[in-house]
């Protein structure tokens, strides 16, 4: 692929007789900010490791630049983690911890000495040279951690959930800042993170990953409105899926029978054929709530509120349509008050949406 | 295999671990089983004499180990659970025995309350005999109560005060919440103190040798057998016979017990205020731990005494000539110093390495120098004594006589300890911190030297300190192997006691003691606070 910096192809790894990572193919441009998303066993964290080299893989290649890096030592690679658990080394002060790494490469102290200050400044820990790590807060150990690494000018970044062990408030500030930083800098990264809402905030591009495979890699828009699977699709934010019979199709559009009712689908890029069983996806934000019968019947389902909650932007429902629960989001509740009883759902024929990924029996 | 050859280093340590402890701990187990004949084991144990020994073993486990681990526990619970006043003095005295040798218990109490003791007789005027059974019980529980203590101790810190604050939530207070929680958490704890100090007091041979008198046990019986008859066969079975049962504690108390703990390990310390003691539990509770550190520092008060007075009994005018007579046994202080100060180095080193290998690397065997690296924690020192004796006194290995053997049983008695404390080091030091070193460019030689060896330095001088105390204050082990070429201080005060020579031997244990303390104060100024001792 055209400006791939960092490509994997068919990759596989196992321990023992468990497969970790099964044929995992992905390419990150440079300078783009990838990430690893998936449930925790998923094999995120492995690949991650084995790009890093502490781990060697049983088959495939890694690829830096144009270099294959398999046989590469982990110390010789420049692809620079920043750990979960930090990893500061205890018996050094911030400063010379952040100096490590330029230090074993021989640079000249007065270079070491120059960069160091620079990326704390950039940073903003200039002052905790001298402290030992165990003297600092969290926020400022993932920082000093975070400098270590980008200090190195490395080839790729690696960053393994590394807001995990701060706090909520503080996992935003240091989210948007380290968006920044990245972008700034223009390291090709990799970050590893179970937090979807992290994954949309801060990548380029996301790989979702599951049971040691790449489900679906794309932009976060792509990810969130345009999930293949249902396993997506419900990782990634809230979804509602209706399962169906396509009864009519054409170029772009389609009809599904689904629980006696037909709804339409529009912006459809190659419908199945009529007859095919299909799922769709719908946000709970994408359908609209009725108190009274809508004058368009089409795409409308008929529920009962059975439960709410009130989240200060929206209220979320809880409706339960025939044998289905769906979740609805109306943030119109500023308006209307919180709802209660039957009500109307209109599935917008254009935000309904076809998981082509899901193979049907 | 094939990293063992690029690695030319650390298959060459692989080797000699591995090597050493088949050689010094393995070789020497086997030896004392195999060296008696069928015949000799049937005859030792159809003795009535040694039958008696045994059962006496066993009595002075139930009884003395029982005492010892309801004086720690009280202890214990006083200096954790509790508001009772001088608390830092109190652990200060407790864990004084600690750096002290095992049979000085005894022998000061022979001076406090024996036929001419200083409180039976010179203040009360009573002629008693501790010798036997009694006296031997009294020693035992207070050389080996601070073990149990500690490790209770430990125990008692890590039940999390919010479950004692539930329990009182929930409506238990007093009695109650101590019945129904703070016990059954502390359990797993108490069985395991009970079972460390079975061990040490089946294996103890410096207090019975002082003050048991008629009444043998398994340990001065063995000893006998050498020295009366020179039959070292018959002492070989009769260790043997001791070795077992301590063998079997010792898995119980590692693997049964050790998984049933309830400690909670949880990175948060909580430090929630207890509530104030009741005043009939505080007072009892702190009457008796003063009571029992009384009876602790009887024992150097004794010694000091014992040091400078001209006939203990009957003539109690003051006097230096035991103090400058010690002049006579330069050579085997210096002797003590140097040995024990090798044997900890080297012990310490070995264990560490032995640690390090065995947590972060991979090959074969690995389990094996695990299990018998552990070993030694439950091999009496007297069976190690003539394990050593057996192995290394002849050809090929002729050691008799010499330093080395001396310094190699003190190593490899002690490497248990330094052991763990490594395993437990290593096991805190985060594997991710390698691996960033790794990461950042740092090869694996590299690794070791800066970042693993920096963090082990203080685990290194615990280990050190602990192995460095046990061998100067060890008589059990190097009874055996002591001759007039490589004796040290504690197989000459064993000998002045017996033959009645109070004065001279507590003066030679006054500045034995000395040694020991001076080093330890040495190392502690070298390291500081990361000192780390006797975390059982």
């Amino acid at each position: 692929m055209e400006g791939a910096h960092l490509t994997i192809s068919n990759l596989w790894k196992s321990f023992g007789t468990t497969e970790v990572l099964k044929d995992i193919s992905l390419q990150v441009p440079k300078g783009a900010f990838m990430t690893f998303l998936g449930p925790s066993g998923c094999g995120k964290t492995t690949l991650l490791r084995t790009i890093a080299g502490f781990y060697k893989a049983d088959a495939g290649d890694i690829t830096i630049g144009n270099r294959i890096i398999n046989d590469v030592p982990s110390h010789q690679r420049n692809a620079i983690m920043v750990f979960q658990d930090y990893a500061l080394f205890p018996h050094m002060t911030v400063a010379e911890n952040i100096a490590y790494g330029l230090r074993i490469r021989n640079a000249p102290r007065s270079e070491i000495e120059q960069r160091r200050r620079r990326t704390m400044d950039y940073l903003g820990i200039l002052g905790l040279e001298d402290r030992n790590p165990a003297q600092i807060s969290g926020g400022q150990q993932q920082r000093v951690a975070l400098a270590r690494a980008l200090v190195m000018e490395p080839e790729v970044l690696l960053l393994d959930e590394p807001l995990s062990n701060l706090d909520a408030k503080l996992r935003m500030n240091i989210r948007a800042e380290l968006r920044q930083l990245q972008q700034r800098f223009g390291i090709t990264t990799i970050y590893v993170t179970h937090d979807q809402s992290e994954a949309l905030a801060l990548s380029d591009q996301i790989a979702v990953m599951s049971a040691g495979r790449v489900i679906q890699i794309g932009s976060p828009l792509e990810i969130y409105y345009r999930p293949e699977t249902e396993f997506v699709a419900d990782f990634i934010g809230t979804a509602n899926i209706i399962r169906g019979e396509v009864i009519r199709a054409d170029s772009s559009e389609m009809t599904v029978l689904s629980d006696g009712t037909e709804l339409l689908v529009r912006d459809v890029t190659s419908p199945p054929q009529p007859g095919a069983m299909v799922s769709l996806c719908s946000r709970p934000e994408a359908v609209e709530i009725e108190v009274d019968i809508p004058s368009e019947k089409s795409n409308c389902l008929r529920g009962e509120i059975e439960n709410s909650i009130f989240e200060g932007s929206h209220v979320r429902y809880w409706i339960r349509v025939g044998e289905r629960a769906m979740v609805v989001d109306d943030t119109r509740s500023g308006e209307r008050g919180i709802l209660r009883g039957s009500v109307y759902l209109f599935l917008p024929p254009k935000k309904l949406h076809l998981l082509s990924g899901e193979r049907q029996e | 295999m094939k990293r063992l050859f690029r690695e030319p280093l650390l298959a060459i340590t692989i080797i000699i671990i591995v090597g050493a402890l088949g050689l010094f701990v393995l070789y020497p187990i086997v030896r004392v089983f195999a060296f008696p004949s069928i015949k000799e084991y049937a005859v030792v144990l159809r003795t009535s004499r040694y039958l008696r020994a045994g059962l006496n073993s066993l009595l002075m486990v139930l009884l003395s180990a029982s005492t010892a681990t309801l004086f720690g526990f009280l202890f214990a619970y006083g200096l954790t659970k509790t508001t009772i006043p001088l608390k830092r003095l109190l652990k200060g005295i407790l864990i004084l025995p600690l750096f002290s040798p095992p049979f000085m218990v005894a022998f000061s109490y022979l001076m406090m309350f024996g036929r001419n003791g200083l409180i039976t007789y010179g203040l009360f005027g009573v002629r008693t005999n501790i010798l036997g059974w009694h006296g031997l019980w009294l020693s035992e529980t207070i050389a080996f109560f601070p073990v149990a203590a500690l490790t209770m101790e430990s125990v008692l810190q890590s039940i999390a005060p919010s479950l004692e604050y539930a329990g009182r939530n929930l409506g238990a207070t007093g009695f109650k919440l101590f019945r129904t929680v703070t016990l059954p958490l502390a359990t797993p704890g108490v069985a395991g103190a009970a079972l460390l100090v079975s061990i040490l007091v089946l294996a103890d041979f410096g207090n019975p040798i002082m003050i048991s008198g008629d009444f043998s046990v398994l340990a001065t019986e063995a000893w006998l057998r050498v020295e009366g008859w020179g039959d070292v066969a018959g002492a070989a079975v009769l260790s043997s016979v001791l070795l077992v049962p301590s063998v079997i504690i010792f898995a119980f108390q590692r693997f049964w017990v050790g998984r049933r703990s309830y400690v909670t390990i949880t990175g948060k310390i909580a430090t929630m205020q207890s509530e104030p003691t009741k005043w009939f539990v505080r007072w009892p509770l702190f009457a008796f731990c003063a009571a029992v550190s009384i009876m602790i520092l009887l024992v150097y008060v004794a010694l000091v005494l014992g040091a400078v007075v001209n006939g203990w009994g009957f003539d109690w005018s003051p006097t230096l000539r035991w103090i400058s007579s010690v002049a006579t046994n330069t050579g085997q202080l210096i002797r003590s110093l140097i040995f024990s100060v090798v044997a900890g180095a080297t012990s310490a080193l070995f264990s560490m390495t032995a640690a390090y290998l065995v947590t972060r690397k991979r090959f074969v065997l690995r389990r094996a120098v695990d299990f018998i690296a552990i070993l030694p924690a439950a091999l009496p020192g007297i069976f190690l004594g003539i394990g050593y004796s057996i192995s290394f006194t002849r050809r090929p290995l002729d050691l008799y006589g010499t330093a080395a053997i001396i310094i190699l049983s003190m190593v490899f008695w002690n490497i248990s300890m330094g052991y763990q404390t490594g395993i437990g080091a290593l096991k805190q030091i985060s594997p991710s911190l390698g691996e960033a070193a790794s990461n950042l460019g740092a090869g694996s030689m590299r690794i070791f030297r800066e970042i693993e060896i920096p963090l082990l330095q203080g685990p290194f001088f615990s280990a050190f300190i602990v192995s460095f105390i046990r061998s100067i204050t060890t008589l059990s082990v190097i009874v055996f192997l002591a001759t007039s070429n490589n004796s040290v201080v504690t197989f000459t005060i064993m000998n002045l006691v017996s033959d009645g020579f109070y004065g001279k031997a507590a003066a030679l244990t006054t500045f034995l003691l000395l040694i020991a303390f001076a080093v330890l104060g040495a190392a502690k100024l070298l390291v500081g606070k990361k000192l780390d001792l006797f975390k059982v």
